[in-house]
């Protein structure tokens, strides 16, 4: 038989696949029916992972940068050339030498580049790229229920009673998810979806709450001022199972319900209802998008808390689910691909914890915190001199002009990428399925995706290629697979420690914690168990929205589409997700905004008619769109397109590094 | 007409796998799910596995295939040209009459219309087919109402039905009748006949529910389809489901939309690839010059619907487009398998 069974590899879903393999090529995909989480199904990207595969778009050479041209080199000479260059910035490794993991490399491949960084370079400035959105989900399950993960499942999608979607686009981002959720709507699940475009998902809904830009915290503090007020809290869980309520409350408090309606575009009878719905269902889910589309720390905390206050955190069908839109952006935080942590969460200033690493790795941690790359890059000052980076899979780079006056670039990947060209040193590293590696989804599922042919030109695995570098160092990392590296990582984090590539092939993965308590892993968080209290997590009584101005009447909102989210590279190497982009590409060749008819008459132009969009930081010029899914005041650009995006959309960075609730107050011009 | 003991009938594969790839429905160990694939031995097939969750289309149709291997010699600016497609000779063992139906409207597709389609002929050409009547029908099916099924009645060499001790097997052409005898198969009688139409009509008797309330409404839908008398807001209902993945088109025996494309290899030379495309996607009907409708996604979404249950396209395919197989209702994301959707258009006619 030429199928064999794997796992999807773009998304954070981790959708069951098998792929048809003959003569030692992939040639095929087909869904898998009995996957816990995909049953049959597959997205638009899943449908083609097998021409991803296929590409010959590869890094097929170790390469050295001379004279500004790669020449291809054997490994050995391109780790003895980093090596050289890079004992330079020795003595002040944690200023001047930075790590970017990335979030779609192997849990495998993840910890082995932390070991890296941490005991052979000495720094502990590794930043897992596109992260900020998930590390604030992290930091606010962590904190509040110990417990730094979807605390639900998505198997138990089918069974809650309410689902609040906030903000994400999760058909597009999340498909399977995303009909996952409609599939229980249909079932009788009341959804409700808080966003301001009408995204497939709102028209999936029940209720569309379409609020104004910006305004996700007000309404989410009006929810829950409305439990205070209609005497709904689930004040039993409160009282027993929780501490920190006084200062929820009275941030809460503040809120004055009379502004909602002005704040947000919701009127507070719309609102209580909700309220009373979601306290009086008999068990909740609330999801919302991480990684770089994600929520602010403070949003996050405001839905926590209101899952907290209708007691539907802990409890069976159950949950409080970030989703990630990266398949390993899970996996690198349980890596420890972060400035303060270890693996599964472990703190590296925890003297215990560190002193198990020192012990297992042969070498003496620097136990204080590194830096996050970006801010290391944003900072005038930084002594930033030299960047390691992996699989940086995007097409648009970050602060490329900080990273391109670098003095000493390094690169792993396995594809070829506009990030190559920032590089020094180039390793190809083998890729999925042409190694085996472990990768943990949204739900904390961790999935075993085999071997199943031979690298790309003999290019090698991480577990062979990373301790020829150590070795360098006159340091021996002994591994004869990834297997091997996959055992010690289950020796030192608790969370997987009964995990064995067995156990995880026979069962579809296992969810962690996986151990001596939870043997078969734990499909969700259990209030019971945690032995102590869910704290809520602190918050600002910051209500004030971006609001637009007689010079900046329209509000544009940006967000990313389904074949290309994540300004994605990858999907460039396919055929038919590619052909989507360049359809999109020959009706908009500039990009598009869109905005509602009323508008469009408003400012006397037509479909496709060519407008100027000018903001306090500068203009584009770009296609006009009518659409029935914006409001009046509110435009929208698809920011995924490379070439879409103008240095304007750019300039606003900051501005995007806020996730979802990007906003930029414009002005459209005829022209 | 003959007859085969059961524990022989694998015979009639192994014997076949001496001249043919032999393909059929095989089990994957760890999860179960069937597949029809090509098999290195007769044993892997199984006669009573569940409907493949992968049409045989497959076979003839392959997700992705290389039609042309080309290179081109940028100092002679001469191309050097290979048309290197798979030429074996196939053997499809225990094919469903669903999954047949599929491949002879395909077969009016790439060999039936204006032009005859090498690669694909090349396929069918020297194929061997051994259809299996189902006996007992499964959960999701509904060929009763798509004229599909539950038994062969055109298209193979051999066909088997299960009569309990026997499997009486029918010959379709002369050479499934030569191979019959060169087997020397023990011939069956008028009651074996008999005893296949009762199998048959207790098959049809166990059809779920859903597919035998549908029997009659599948032609009333067709009907309401091909006249345009269904309001958009049923259109809009059902294409606001659609997440646009492309699965149903992927699994249905019956789609034929394909892409081509060019993979140039590190090698230096280029394969072109057809590849599996679909009606969902809006890329494929913007290429068309289909430019920008008012209702993108439901006007592709009823363009399918169209195809598979309209007078104009049974006309070119004389027949359904939808063989009742049923798979496009459980890879659905959203809830708009051709079965739902005519229980929403029989909603709306009855409303
Ligand atoms: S939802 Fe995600 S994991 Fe599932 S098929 Fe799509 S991209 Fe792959
Ligand atoms: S339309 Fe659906 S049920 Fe009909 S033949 Fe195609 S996949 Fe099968
Ligand atoms: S399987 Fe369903 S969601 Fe996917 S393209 Fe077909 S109708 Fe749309």
């Amino acid at each position: 038989m030429d199928y064999k069974s794997g796992v999807c590899n773009f998304c954070g879903t981790g959708c069951g696949n098998y792929l048809n393999i003959q003569d030692g090529k992939v040639s095929g995909v087909f869904s898998s029916r009995n996957h816990p989480v995909s049953k049959g199904r597959l997205c638009v990207r899943g449908w083609h992972f097998h021409e991803l595969l296929m590409t010959d778009h590869r890094i097929s050479s170790p390469m050295i940068k001379v004279d500004g041209n790669f020449k291809n080199v054997s490994y050995d000479e391109a780790i003895s050339f980093m090596m050289e260059k890079m004992a330079k910035y020795s003595s002040d490794a944690s200023e001047s030498t930075a790590f970017l993991a990335s979030p779609r490399s192997s849990n495998e491949n993840n910890y082995l580049f932390a070991k890296l960084a941490r005991s052979v370079f000495k720094t502990n400035n590794i930043t897992l790229d596109s992260e900020s959105g998930h590390r604030s989900s992290m930091n606010v399950l962590g904190e509040g229920a110990g417990f730094p993960g979807m605390t639900g499942s998505l198997e138990d999608i089918s069974k809650t009673k309410f689902i609040l979607i906030v903000g994400s686009d999760i058909t597009k981002m999340n498909p399977i998810i995303g009909s996952e959720i409609h599939k229980a709507q249909m079932a009788g699940t009341k959804v409700v979806t808080i966003s301001s475009r009408v995204t497939q998902i709102a028209r999936l809904s029940n209720v569309h709450l379409q609020i104004k830009p910006g305004s996700k915290r007000s309404l989410l503090a009006a929810l829950a001022k409305a439990v205070i007020d209609t005497d709904q809290l689930d004040t039993d869980f409160v009282t027993a199972s929780t501490d920190g309520y006084d200062g929820f409350a009275s941030s809460v408090n503040r809120f004055n319900m009379a502004d909602v309606l002005s704040l947000t575009g919701i009127d507070s009878d719309t609102i209580k209802q909700i309220a009373g719905e979601l306290c009086s269902a008999e068990s909740a889910m609330a999801f919302w998008s991480t990684g770089i589309s994600g929520l602010d720390q403070d949003t996050v905390s405001y839905i926590y808390n209101l899952l907290l206050f209708a007691g539907k955190i802990g409890k069976e069908n159950c949950g409080a689910n970030p989703i990630t839109g990266i398949c390993n952006l899970q996996g690198g935080y349980d890596m420890g691909t972060a400035p303060d942590l270890l693996t599964g969460f472990q703190k590296l200033s925890d003297a215990d914890a560190a002193a198990k690493f020192e012990k297992s790795w042969g070498v003496k941690l620097n136990k204080d915190s590194g830096k996050d790359l970006y801010k290391m890059l944003a900072d005038k000052n930084s002594k930033l001199k030299c960047l390691v980076a992996a699989d940086h899979d995007e097409g648009i780079i970050k602060y490329s002009k900080e990273i391109e006056a670098l003095e000493f670039v390094v690169y792993f990947g396995t594809f070829e990428n506009p990030f190559m060209k920032f590089a020094d040193v180039v390793f190809p590293i083998a890729g999925v399925i042409e190694d085996e590696g472990t990768y943990t989804n949204t739900e904390r599922r961790v999935q075993l995706s085999r071997k199943r042919v031979e690298p790309f030109e003999n290019v090698m695995p991480g577990w062979k290629l990373f301790p020829m570098i150590a070795a360098k160092a006159s340091l021996t990392w002994k591994y004869s697979s990834a297997e091997d590296v996959f055992k010690e990582i289950t020796s030192l984090t608790p969370s997987y420690s009964g995990m064995t590539y067995e156990k995880i092939e026979k069962s579809f993965g296992l969810q962690w914690p996986c151990n001596d308590k939870y043997p078969e892993g734990c499909k969700r968080l259990d209030g019971a168990s945690i032995g102590r209290k869910f704290k809520f997590a602190p918050v600002t009584e910051n209500f004030t929205i971006h609001s637009a101005t007689a010079d900046y009447p329209i509000l544009l909102i940006a967000s990313q589409g389904q074949h290309f989210w994540h300004q994605n590279n990858i999907m460039k190497k396919t055929y038919i997700p590619k052909r989507e982009y360049n359809a999109t590409l020959l009706v908009y060749p500039k990009g598009y905004i869109e905005i509602c008819k009323e508008d469009a008459d408003k400012l006397q132009v037509r479909e496709h008619w060519n407008v100027k969009i000018v903001s306090s930081h500068g203009s584009m010029i770009v296609a006009v769109k009518i659409s029935e899914d914006v409001k009046a005041g509110t435009a929208y650009v698809p920011y995924f397109i490379r070439e879409m995006i103008s240095s304007f959309l750019l300039e606003h960075n900051q501005e995007f590094d806020k996730g979802e609730d990007t906003i930029i107050p414009i002005r459209i011009e005829r022209i | 007409m003959y007859l085969i003991e059961k524990n022989n009938v694998m015979k009639l594969a192994e014997e076949l796998a001496k001249s043919y790839s032999l393909y059929g429905p095989v089990t994957d160990k760890e999860t179960k799910q069937v597949f029809f694939n090509k098999v290195a031995s007769a044993s892997e097939i199984s006669l009573t596995a569940e409907i493949p969750s992968i049409p045989p289309k497959t076979v003839v149709f392959p997700q992705i295939e290389r039609i042309l291997e080309y290179k081109y010699d940028k100092g002679s600016k001469k191309v050097e040209m290979n048309a290197d497609f798979d030429t074996s000779s196939k053997a499809l063992f225990g094919i469903r009459p669903c999954d047949l139906t599929g491949i002879l409207v395909l077969d009016r597709f790439f060999m039936g219309l204006e032009f005859v389609d090498d690669v694909y002929l090349e396929h069918r050409k020297r194929m061997f087919i051994v259809s299996n009547t189902c006996t007992v029908p499964f959960k999701q099916c509904f060929c009763v109402c798509t004229d599909s099924g539950p038994v062969a009645e055109e298209g193979y060499d051999l066909n088997l039905t299960d009569l309990g001790d026997v499997y009486l097997v029918e010959a379709g052409s002369d050479k499934g009748r030569e191979f019959a005898e060169k087997m020397g198969l023990q011939k069956a009688g008028p009651e074996h006949t008999l005893e296949k139409k009762n199998a048959v009509d207790k098959s049809i008797s166990l059809f779920e529910k859903l597919a035998t309330d549908n029997k009659a409404w599948i032609s009333r839908v067709m009907n309401r389809v091909t006249t345009g008398f269904i309001k958009e807001e049923v259109w809009e209902h059902i294409g606001k489901q659609c997440f646009e993945c492309g699965a149903c088109t992927f699994v249905c025996p019956t789609c034929s939309c394909f892409n081509v494309e060019d993979h140039n290899k590190f090698s230096g030379s280029t394969d072109r690839l057809r590849t599996w495309d679909s009606c969902s996607f809006e890329g494929y009907t913007k290429m068309a010059g289909d430019h920008n409708p008012r209702h993108p996604v439901e006007d592709r979404r009823n363009k399918r619907f169209f195809c598979k249950l309209s007078y104009s396209q049974s006309k070119k395919y004389l027949r359904p487009g939808c063989v009742g197989c049923g798979r496009c209702q459980w890879v659905c994301p959203g809830d708009i398998g051709l079965p739902n959707v005519v229980t929403y258009i029989r909603r709306e006619i009855t409303e």
